[in-house]
């Protein structure tokens, strides 16, 4: 360690002028003085070895320290299902993160009470390679976004006005693509199971833009769910969350008219390797 | 004569003005303190989050607990850090069919720094990345990718020892984190406490 605790920078100037049992005699007193029980003063990392024996809480609340009223501040794992730590010591261990100050040791300082369940593992280079990534931009004027929240989505969108879709805008298509399939379907599932409300195939690479009401020359309409070959927002209750989604093939699927945009969708995400997403939400009244 | 001495008092006088406004200005910049003395080399911080939600739009993404670990020292009078570990637990949809199946903190570390708003001390964490990879043949999002990036600040109560992340320190400190083209919101409460060197001894910023 580089870093010398306040208890060595004290010793050290003592150290150089003093005999060495001089500089041994003044560093156990310190030791003592300073209430060193033992232990690395070093973190450890989270997936470190752990050796939880009790709460932060149970901690904190013994530690006497007057300022920033330490009784009063939140305590890591201060929680009801931290409580109990001795579980906690073994499932820390079990799943990686340590309690890392615990290791750090020691008979006294905070600890962190491990969370309970494994650790959530990043994404492995394989699902990488074969995810779609939401890496294309996918807007409409008709959707304005918040913070946090879907955009809104005006009735004239919906079948309680005109059901006509908006006009969407997109960008970064990645070379190669020889088709784009434009998807509208409820975040939500109806009846357990996906639900398509619009799924135009066909849009060529080479566009940015989907006019509302205008469907671009070329462009194969499916089969959504109210089996209907067209688009269509109609909630059964007073709203719906919707994902607009716009998939780059790298291989045209070709589909025909009236296809089955729920089966189709299928064979895009085995295909696809980008999407552009657009989440939008309708409310009545 | 009187004009030389004047104009020399002047300038004097200016100097002394710009001195008071740089040293106003040095001290301006928060530091991170233990029992209130600045702090020397570096520290780290640990802990894990009182409460957390990242919202993504459409799609409520929340993680139940996460740790982090920050590195801090003070490099010229300035509070810096860097977040080297964050690992993420129970992650989950609001929807039914879609699951997280991978979720993770990449590109690690995230630089951060000390600044103040409107007299109050903020972490600026920069470079945030997420990735989260959602499965469910029923779900929108079913083999999906979906990265959650930008900056992130948080204003940091001295008294509580805590930094707290919503979307109103975010917009104070001008910073975001998007996903889907779109602004996220995140909501953290996060207490703030040496592990290394100074271990049980009162944090602040300032």
């Amino acid at each position: 360690m580089a870093q010398r605790t306040g208890a060595e920078r004290f010793i050290a100037p003592f150290a150089k002028a003093a005999s060495a049992r001089t500089f041994l005699a003044l560093a156990a007193a310190g030791a003592v003085l300073a209430g060193c029980g033992g232990g690395s003063p070093s973190p450890s990392s989270f997936s470190g070895e752990s050796d939880t024996t009790e709460s932060t809480h149970a901690v904190a609340s013994r530690r006497g320290r007057t300022t920033a009223s330490t009784a009063e501040r939140p305590a890591i794992g201060n929680r009801d299902k931290n409580e109990g730590s001795g579980s906690n010591s073994t499932k820390g261990s079990d799943s990686g993160p340590d309690a890392g100050p615990n290791a750090a040791g020691g008979k006294r300082g905070a600890h962190i009470v491990p969370p309970k369940g494994p650790v959530e593992q990043a994404p492995s280079p394989e699902q990488v390679t074969n995810a779609t990534i939401a890496s294309m931009s996918l807007q409409s004027p008709a959707v304005v976004a918040s913070s946090g929240s879907p955009g809104r989505l005006a009735s004239t969108y919906t079948c309680d006005g005109h059901d006509q879709w908006p006009t969407l805008h997109w960008g970064g298509v990645p070379a190669g693509t020889t088709e784009l399939i434009l998807y509208l379907m409820n975040v939500q599932p109806v009846n357990e199971d996906l639900f398509v409300d619009w799924a135009v195939a066909g849009l060529k690479p080479s566009s940015d833009e989907i006019k509302a009401g205008e469907m671009p020359k070329g462009a194969i309409v499916g089969t959504n769910s109210f089996g209907r070959t067209g688009y269509s927002i109609c909630p059964s209750g007073a709203g719906e969350i919707y994902m607009f989604a716009l998939y780059a093939l790298p291989r045209s699927l070709s589909p025909t008219r009236g296809f089955d945009a729920r089966n189709l969708r299928q064979e895009i995400l085995d295909v696809s390797g980008n999407v552009g997403l657009l989440p939008a939400v309708y409310e009545r009244g | 004569m009187r004009t030389k001495a004047t104009a020399i008092g002047a300038t004097l006088v200016a100097l002394a003005v710009l001195c008071a406004m740089f040293a106003t200005s040095a001290s301006a910049a928060p530091a991170w303190k233990f029992e209130g003395k600045s702090l020397e080399g570096t520290e780290v911080v640990l802990g894990g989050a009182i409460e957390s939600s990242m919202t993504i739009p459409g799609l409520t993404t929340k993680c139940e607990d996460f740790l982090y670990k920050l590195t801090v020292e003070n490099a010229s009078g300035t509070g810096k850090g860097s977040l080297t570990e964050m690992p993420l637990y129970n992650c989950t949809t609001n929807s039914k069919v879609c699951s997280v199946s991978t979720i993770g903190a990449e590109k690690l570390p995230w630089a951060s720094k000390l600044t103040t708003v409107e007299t109050i001390p903020y972490i600026i964490i920069e470079g945030v990345k997420v990735s989260i990879y959602y499965l469910g043949s029923k779900c929108v999002l079913d083999e999906t990718l979906v990265t959650v990036t930008g900056s992130a600040g948080g204003s940091i109560d001295n008294t509580a020892e805590t930094a707290t992340f919503n979307a109103s320190t975010l917009s104070a400190s001008k910073t975001e984190l998007k996903a889907l083209s779109q602004k996220i919101e995140w909501n953290g409460l996060f207490p703030t406490e040496a592990f290394q060197w100074h271990r049980e001894q009162a944090l602040s910023v300032s």
